[in-house]
């Protein structure tokens, strides 16, 4: 590319000027149509009258939320979502935090062909995985039902203990799907993280008198905490807006997970709500950037300054 | 006790033997290097003697106990890395208080202990920082106070300077000898670097391919070479190499020239002359003079390094042998000019072909009897 210089007079730094605030006026025009939903969503929950148009509101109401938390099931599809989601992230940074740290470790030959594997999950479509995953569950379903079933006799225990260990239509099935799904890009993220951290580490851990327990108590968790956060970050935020797998795999309302909740608060046949709908979608957008919030320390910290000079 | 015994130690890595059976000794108190090229096993080596490697031949033994499967904790060692290693997330104080605080000691020991030992290493006003907010020397004192609070009866280095710019390597290097008088801890230091090796130690292992080359007190090495890869490792510039054959004490170089070795050494071809940098003294050629055209006896210089206290003279003849020369002091001789070499027999070294150190018959007579 040849760049021609010109003598930086008047005229020509005034031209430049003027396409600069084009551009930047462009670029907020865009920005205001992107975030344009948003603000209808947050102006509509505290809208008395919202409705699908975007508008200024009258006065400013919390109604809507109360409404969601009160009347409808909206408690319990927050709970289910949390419940859920956390229990399902825990158990992706544990397991991520295993498999990550034991391929970043080993020589093996099979390391990278399972690596590939790995991502492999990820890459196929979830809706492909629908129809074997649900073989496999109703499978594993039936078989839990037989020992809860042989477990007691009382129907009230098995009805409770079905929807906690059912993995159809049960809190288990859904957490361990979800943990399924999330897994290997945390496992990815987890190697890649573990493959920065020096194995003189653990060595020096070992030489001050460290167990392999203190040593991952005390000097890797530690030093991984940003990866945990970023896995983390990513496995919540995607097992959070994930529709797919809790429509697939729950049919009782008290299971249902906020989006499904929402989806079918929008698809009822009488008046659609909109001030209790968008009340709902704040409440759906909250923890996903509350999570952020947090992760950001941990995402942009840097860990330098260990090792060598 | 804590002197080290190294008997027919090997290392196999799949299939491929790193280290090739090495039997050391290391007495209680010494400082002792181990010194090589890249490769050569050092640092397995010192692995092998902290419990990181296992020890595929061979015994180990630490204080007169078998070391073998003993865990590193268990060895009564402490070591500093090359890396340093230091924890990121915990402040010096917690760094060098570590191993202390896994042993369960009471606070108010692990807090005198760890002044006790940033005192000595001058980081005091240093122990609430993380390491990332330290300079390359303070991290370096810190991994010794790592490894000194524990009170160690062996402290294993691996490369520890080589992270630091020349300064400060040198004061360091002065720090760690003062460190060893007071502590009298047996030492045992890895480096590549064969000028640590030389101002530091009590006694030198050098290693090559696997095998101990030699090993004794500095000084004997530096004059006692047993092969050409010590005589070259140790000393700087490294001691010249000049092919040649010898007969009646006379030895002829590629090009011609010939040198007189009063000696008595036993006749032979294709020898190689030791000789070091320090031990060859110059001769300007006058311009036109007939012993400018004797060829074999002019050099003709190829580079001058001038380092103010010293310059180095690389000199090629016409059988393109190469010389490094020293002189005392500063030296205007120009690229290109003509000299002549005059050799110090008195200093000069016998080597066959394969690299082994020939003695004078006396010499020899006299090792044999």
């Amino acid at each position: 590319m040849v760049t021609l210089v010109r003598p930086a007079n008047e005229e020509t730094i005034m031209t430049h000027y003027s396409s600069q605030r084009r551009a930047y006026l462009t670029l907020v025009l865009i920005s205001l149509f992107c975030l344009m939903p948003f603000f209808w969503v947050v102006l509509a929950a505290f809208d008395p009258k919202a409705s699908q148009f975007l508008q200024i509101p009258d006065g400013i109401t919390v109604n809507h939320f109360w409404n969601l938390l009160a009347n409808e099931s909206g408690v319990r599809w927050v709970l289910n979502s949390v419940g859920i989601v956390g229990t399902a992230t825990f158990l992706t940074l544990i397991l991520a935090g295993f498999g990550g740290y034991a391929l970043s470790r080993t020589q093996a030959w099979w390391k990278r062909p399972l690596l590939y594997a790995i991502i492999l999950v990820r890459i196929v479509p979830p809706p492909a995985l629908i129809v074997p995953v649900y073989k496999v569950m109703l499978f594993l379903n039936d078989w839990i039902n037989g020992v809860i079933n042989s477990l007691t006799s009382d129907v009230a225990q098995q009805m409770l203990l079905s929807r906690m260990f059912s993995f159809v239509d049960g809190y288990l099935g859904l957490i361990l799907i979800q943990t399924a799904m999330q897994l290997p890009l945390a496992i990815w993220i987890m190697k890649t993280f573990f493959d920065a951290i020096p194995k003189d580490y653990e060595e020096a851990a070992a030489l001050d008198g460290a167990s392999q327990w203190q040593t991952v108590r005390h000097v890797l968790i530690p030093l991984a905490l940003p990866g945990f956060a970023a896995a983390g970050l990513f496995a919540f935020i995607n097992a959070w807006g994930d529709f797919l797998m809790p429509l697939m795999f729950t049919s009782s309302p008290e299971l249902q997970t906020l989006p499904l909740g929402m989806f079918r608060a929008f698809l009822r046949v009488d008046a659609i709500d909109y001030g209790f709908l968008t009340a709902l979608a704040v409440i759906y957008t909250l923890p996903a950037v509350i999570a952020f919030a947090f992760a950001r320390k941990f995402l942009t910290q840097t860990f330098s300054g260990g090792v060598k000079g | 006790m804590s002197q080290i015994e190294l008997i027919n130690i090997k290392k196999n890595y799949m299939g491929t033997e790193v280290v090739k059976g090495i039997d050391v000794t290391i007495n209680e108190g010494e400082f002792a290097v181990i010194v090589g090229p890249s490769g050569c096993g050092k640092s397995t080596l010192l692995r092998m003697i902290a419990g990181l490697e296992d020890i595929s031949s061979g015994e180990l033994k630490i204080g007169g106990k078998l070391m073998n499967n003993v865990s590193p904790d268990q060895r009564e060692i402490a070591m500093v890395f090359q890396s340093y290693a230091l924890y990121p997330h915990m402040t010096v104080a917690e760094n060098i208080g570590f191993a202390l605080a896994l042993k369960k000691t009471d606070k108010a020991e692990i807090n005198r202990r760890v002044l006790e030992a940033a005192k000595m290493l001058e980081l005091e006003h240093l122990l609430e920082r993380k390491p990332a907010a330290l300079s390359g020397g303070q991290r370096q004192r810190v991994a010794i106070g790592r490894a000194i609070v524990k009170r160690p009866k062996v402290i294993l280095f691996d490369e520890p300077l080589s992270n630091l710019d020349a300064k400060l390597r040198v004061q360091m290097r002065t720090e760690l000898m003062r460190l060893h008088r007071e502590f009298g801890s047996t030492i045992v230091y890895v480096t590549h670097d064969q000028v640590e090796a030389m101002t530091m130690a009590q006694k030198i292992i050098v290693l090559n391919n696997g095998h101990v080359a030699q090993m004794g007190k500095p000084m004997d090495l530096y004059r006692d070479p047993e092969n050409t890869f010590v005589a070259q490792f140790i000393g700087v510039p490294k001691m010249n190499l000049l092919r040649g054959n010898l007969q009646a004490d006379v030895f002829t170089l590629q090009s011609g020239q010939k040198l007189q070795l009063d000696c008595g050494y036993s006749d032979g071809v294709n020898l190689q002359l030791g000789v070091r940098p320090e031990h060859l003294k110059l001769e300007l050629l006058a311009q036109g003079s007939g012993s400018e055209n004797n060829s074999e006896h002019s050099w003709t210089v190829d580079v001058v390094e001038r380092l103010g206290v010293e310059s180095f003279i690389h000199l090629c003849n016409a059988a393109r042998d190469v010389l490094v020369l020293r002189l005392e002091g500063d030296c205007d001789l120009q690229v290109d000019s003509k000299v002549a070499v005059r050799f110090d027999c008195s200093h000069c070294y016998l080597f066959n072909d394969a690299g082994v150190r020939l003695l004078p018959n006396s010499a020899a007579m006299h090792l044999a009897g």
